[in-house]
């Protein structure tokens, strides 16, 4: 089963480059009520974003002839969105050469100060991921009726705030 | 005709009218239904109606409408001209119906299908004739389906109007010829002024008819789409035309209301319910469930 | 500047994979090395979600949140494994995990010390300390968790009444307001997700709470806007559920044109995943501060 590989991805850090949070540009984003089955590119300022009209009842528009309702959704306050894209373990060496702005040893040196860590934090086998874009709120759609607040996505945008008080530090007596 | 309103924005209905002839609030009036534009897979669909007084019903016949196929497009032109200049006892109004709501009525939730979209097009025309004040008495309609229950349909609910529903009811009544001409001239009027909602690059203007069978039409659609969103909305997505080329050259999407063998592909939900089923001893708590929320065991 | 900024964060944000206390399998966690900040990972998954981000589509329609953790409720899981050989130990003995090596950064974590005795007793020889699990002072210490999550349930507009309400419930009469021995029962549940089972049980016999009467049906079927949805629509849903849970990996179709846009991918992005960060983690705010 998945066992055997899990192995070996479990020891793996997947290192979020620090420079991508502060260079992610404002990106839109909108969570549709469909699943389409492909990624990659798609003309969504040519096709999507023209269509979208405001209306008596809040944004519509259609997506493969069928009718959307939208509305927007915050993310919490105090939060940032991000849009994380991971590296193919090919792109690394890519990666590394593009990151070579901030001297890297220098870090890592900072690093081991800091938590003195007899090895340093990454390792050869690690991963790298990236943010692309941030965002502080989407577009969220609906089949032919707004989400609306029942929506689970707007129940799981309150997650934050309940966490806080769940994984605050407690009292001493 | 004054498109503007639907240049403006043609992602739902418009509807268009002439000024009430005054005579036509005074004398019982004869009012005739048409469409044009139902069967293509580009473009609206136009549903008109025309009536003038049963007084001067032979005058309209002198004009010498006939059924708007028998016609060339520049006679239809001319004819409609004619009509325009007769406006003190000829009037017509109509509803264009953008591809775009034809595609959401009928791909809905709830199936809006083409005949009960356009029987309830129709008898919102008649009830606009009757709220501006025209004086209906007769009403001849062009068939959709069956003509006997799509007129005890409309006769029940203008229980004061004669209702006269017909197959070729277009050959057959000049009210509905003229119908069928204001009909027509606004649909091919509203195509070949579309204004494509999409910003679309190098665009093929030649789409032949518009009819499915058109090879031409076909050729379009084929060259057309794109493989995240399909068409542009100038499409009927309800068209089995279309729907065939989208699954042959666009990729799935999956609906809530998606029939359930159309689920194929990826599905990370089931892979994670599967493992959980197994291996996992206890579900999150509600809380987790009813917002969709899940520890993440992996950065997808 | 930015540079200077992004130095000092450099490495130090990374995502590893460590036992969930409440599954024992593993699950992705966030650490900030810098800042010394441990974050837990959930994700928003719902069927029939794609994402357009920019000018590009994103299948499954993923929303990642990392919220701050605390990182006591990983220790436990080594604290109570230890805790069978019934000695004190060092803590870098008791952290440890063939399966998930990672854990040991959690030693990393300086305020760990700090609070440390809310579970465990403790012993300083020398100058080394040595712990060991107390059942009875973290049931205590869970009994504080209950109580904030309790205070923070009671501002918010969750529903915490023992039966799974569907909108219905609300119109009638018998709308009763919330009981106390809900709010705790539920942050219970809540605190549960976070802790081994055992645990979870001593800590309702600790907290007092009856059994339920019944057990709680398992998910609770997505709410239904009764005024929109046909019949037909909530019998498709159940079906595509059934048909789901059953239904092994299934080999993808693709079409030409997903082929095509799945080189492109490749070479491209691997994967996108719309991801929220705390951004009062502080490094994070300064990186933002010093852009502008």
């Amino acid at each position: 089963m998945e066992c055997r590989g899990e192995a070996v991805v479990e020891k793996e850090r997947i290192h979020l480059r620090p420079v991508t949070l502060c260079d992610a540009a404002p990106a839109t984003l909108h969570l549709l009520p469909c699943e389409v089955l492909v990624n990659g590119p798609a003309p969504v300022g040519r096709f999507f974003t023209p269509a979208v009209r405001q209306g008596p009842d809040g944004l519509q528009v259609s997506f493969r002839g069928r009718s959307l309702r939208g509305e927007e959704a915050a993310v919490p306050p105090g939060f940032t969105g991000y849009v994380m894209v991971t590296e193919d373990r090919g792109e690394r060496l890519k990666g590394k050469q593009d990151f070579s702005g901030s001297s890297e040893s220098d870090g890592e040196r900072d690093e081991q100060e800091l938590v003195e860590a007899p090895e340093s934090l990454e390792r050869e086998f690690d991963r790298f991921i990236g943010a692309t874009g941030s965002f502080s709120s989407f577009t969220l759609w609906g089949l032919e009726t707004a989400p609306g607040p029942d929506a689970k996505v707007h129940g799981a945008l309150a997650w934050p705030s309940l966490a806080e008080a769940i994984h605050a530090q407690v009292p001493e007596d | 005709m004054d498109f503007s309103e639907l240049e403006k924005d043609n992602t739902g209905r418009c509807r268009l009218s002439s000024p009430v002839p005054a005579v036509c609030r005074k004398e019982s009036c004869v009012l005739g239904v048409d469409e044009a534009g139902r069967g293509p897979v580009l473009g609206p669909m136009v549903y008109a109606i025309c009536y003038c007084p049963l007084s001067r019903l032979a005058d309209l016949e002198a004009m010498k409408v006939a059924d708007s196929k028998t016609m060339s497009e520049s006679d239809r032109d001319k004819l409609f001209a004619k009509m325009e200049e007769n406006g003190d006892f000829v009037g017509w109004a109509l509803d264009v119906l953008s591809p775009n709501l034809i595609s959401t009525s009928m791909l809905g939730r709830v199936k809006y299908n083409l005949n009960a979209l356009s029987h309830d097009t129709a008898a919102g025309l008649i009830q606009y004739a009757l709220d501006q004040g025209v004086r209906v008495t007769q009403v001849f309609v062009d068939t959709v389906g069956l003509p006997e229950t799509y007129q005890e349909r409309l006769q029940q609910r203008f229980p004061g109007i004669d209702v006269t529903v017909k197959a070729k009811a277009d050959a057959l009544y000049p009210v509905v010829s003229a119908a069928s001409i204001c009909a027509k001239v606004a649909r091919d009027q509203a195509v070949k002024n579309w204004q494509f909602v999409e910003d679309l690059q190098d665009l093929d203007a030649d789409y032949g008819s518009g009819y499915p069978n058109d090879p031409k039409t076909k050729a379009w659609l084929k060259k057309h789409v794109e493989p995240v969103f399909g068409f542009p909305q100038f499409v009927r997505f309800s068209w089995s035309t279309a729907q065939t080329i989208l699954e042959k050259e666009a990729a799935d999407v999956l609906w809530e209301d998606s029939p359930a063998q159309d689920l194929e592909g990826p599905e990370r939900i089931t892979a994670y319910f599967n493992k959980g089923s197994r291996a996992r001893p206890r579900a999150p708590h509600r809380y987790f469930q009813e917002r969709g929320l899940e520890p993440a065991t992996a950065l997808e | 500047y930015l540079k200077d900024a992004s130095k000092k964060t450099k490495s130090g944000l990374m995502f590893v994979k460590l036992v969930n206390p409440c599954s024992g399998e593993g699950a992705i966690y966030l650490f900030n090395m810098c800042l010394h900040q441990l974050f837990e990972i959930k994700v928003f998954k719902e069927k029939h979600h794609s994402w357009f981000i920019n000018q590009s589509v994103q299948s499954g329609g993923l929303l990642h949140f990392a919220t701050p953790m605390d990182p006591l409720f990983l220790l436990l899981h080594y604290l109570i494994l230890a805790n069978k050989q019934g000695k004190f130990q060092p803590l870098d003995q008791v952290v440890v995990d063939d399966a998930f090596p990672n854990c040991v950064l959690l030693l990393k974590l300086p305020e760990l010390e700090k609070v440390l005795h809310h579970v465990t007793e403790e012993k300083e020889i020398g100058n080394k300390k040595y712990y060991k699990y107390s059942k009875e002072k973290t049931l205590k210490w869970l009994e504080k968790k209950v109580k904030q999550t309790v205070a923070a349930l009671k501002t918010s507009n969750v529903t915490v009444s023992a039966r799974v309400q569907s909108s219905a419930f609300f119109s009638g009469n018998q709308v009763l307001s919330d009981k106390e021995e809900d709010y705790i029962r539920y942050a219970h549940g809540l605190i549960s997700d976070y802790i081994p089972k055992e645990l979870s049980d001593d800590l309702s016999k600790y907290l007092k709470l009856p059994e339920p009467s019944a057990p709680l049906p398992n998910p609770p079927s997505k709410k239904l806007k009764l005024s929109d949805e046909p019949v037909e629509a909530k019998e498709d849903y159940t079906k595509f559920n059934t048909k789901d849970f059953k239904t092994e990996k299934k080999t993808s179709k693709m079409t030409a044109a997903q082929k095509a846009l799945a080189k492109v991918d490749k070479s491209g992005m691997k994967s996108i995943d719309a991801f929220f960060g705390a951004k009062n983690s502080k490094k994070i705010g300064n990186l933002q501060n010093s852009k502008k």
